[in-house]
């Protein structure tokens, strides 16, 4: 049988993780931008398997213990904080930022900038918001999180809902927009 | 297939698992595809004549878990994720990032998921396994289409010829010659089985 699991990656140097945290799949780092003196803090006893941690220069985030991750990915330019006990499935995207401007000529300059021949054009300012996920939520797989949004505590995000709107504790939601649908029972 | 169980033509320096049976006319792009497989039945997965499965497909199986793939079927890069039983049958389609889930894997209440999570750093490997007795099978009958990023749920059976659009979440069964789609999926039109362009 193959070995899913083995030692944790190579980690950047402003990432600390607590004891027994284990972080593997070739590709968490690769996207992980991060300036902040301290990027990312994870606490203890987390799995985290081909999760990618793509941050941008000022992202930073801090997660709690207990958290078990497969295969999400995390887009941070600015905070994400996640409490313990957290699951997010496969497939999920959670974003603070939406990376490009709304107007569509800001966008032209943005598309530009971002081209290989826009090297040193300044971007417009994007707007960012922290992304909460308090303790105890469960995400399902394909679910989608955007910018500005809090997550109260053990609430359950059923699989491929877009989250674009707060979601209150103990709350089920599922949909596209994420509608609340009743409490976990 | 080589005879150690290594595919000559893969980037992954794995092995199909012995309790894997693979047709010789069908296809696994690499063993990678198996870097979950913990599947401890007999035969823990069953590949049909002229089948296929590409990168980015996985078998996350846990111990009592039995995956079926018909004959002609192609999967495109789905998680299938089964501690019970997923079978697909002939000539099926499934696509891009389509997870199949036949298990939730962890306790809805939290305080049951909180005990279990406590127990994930002790496991080797590290995975939630959850209780694997509230597994349902996930029948997926022949010529059954599965679009982009789409969720099948745990006990859904969806009907012979049907197809379910991208990024649905089948939490129903679906039945047979019917289009889906939607989150949650919910029947868009019937088909005629008997409309064909051109004979298989």
């Amino acid at each position: 049988m193959n070995e899913p699991f083995g030692q944790s990656v190579a980690l950047p140097p402003n990432v600390r993780i607590g004891p027994n945290t284990l972080i593997t799949g070739d590709l968490a780092f690769k996207r992980f931008h991060s300036r902040r003196d301290t990027a990312l803090i994870v606490g203890s006893n987390c799995t985290m398997d081909g999760v990618h941690f793509a941050f941008g220069e000022q992202g930073s985030a801090r997660i709690g213990d207990f958290c078990y991750f497969t295969n999400a990915v995390l887009l941070c330019e600015l905070e994400l904080r996640i409490g313990n006990y957290v699951v997010i499935g496969w497939n999920t995207t959670i974003a603070d930022s939406d990376f490009h401007p709304l107007a569509p000529a800001e966008r032209i300059a943005d598309a530009i900038a971002c081209s290989p021949l826009g090297r040193g054009r300044p971007r417009p300012e994007i707007p960012r918001k922290p992304v909460v996920i308090e303790d105890d939520v469960w995400v399902g797989p394909n679910a989608t999180i955007l910018k500005g949004v809090h997550i109260g505590s053990g609430a359950w995000i059923e699989p491929g809902a877009l989250v674009t709107r707060d979601v209150p504790p103990g709350a089920r939601v599922m949909g596209n927009p994420a509608q609340v649908m009743g409490e976990v029972e | 297939m080589n005879p150690d169980r290594t595919l000559p033509w893969d980037w992954y320096p794995g092995r199909i698992p012995e309790n894997v049976s693979l047709d010789e006319t069908a296809y696994v792009e690499t063993s990678f595809s198996f870097h979950f497989f913990r599947s401890r039945l007999p035969l823990g997965v069953e590949i049909g004549r002229g089948a296929s499965t590409y990168l980015g497909t996985m078998f996350d199986i846990g111990p009592k878990g039995r995956v079926k793939l018909g004959n002609f079927t192609l999967v495109h890069g789905a998680r299938i994720i089964c501690d019970a039983e997923v079978t697909i049958g002939d000539c099926a389609l499934i696509s891009w990032n389509v997870v199949l889930m036949d298990t939730w894997r962890l306790p809805r209440a939290a305080r049951d998921r909180r005990a279990e999570l406590e127990l994930v750093p002790t496991r080797r490997p590290r995975l939630a396994t959850g209780d694997n007795t509230l597994a349902r099978p996930i029948r997926i009958e022949r010529n059954v289409w599965v679009g982009f990023d789409c969720c099948v749920l745990p006990g859904v059976t969806i009907g012979e010829g049907s197809v379910v659009g991208a990024r649905s979440v089948v939490i129903e069964d679906v039945p047979p010659f019917t289009v889906v789609a939607g989150n949650p999926a919910c029947v868009i039109r019937r088909l005629d089985p008997q409309t064909r362009t051109h004979d298989a």
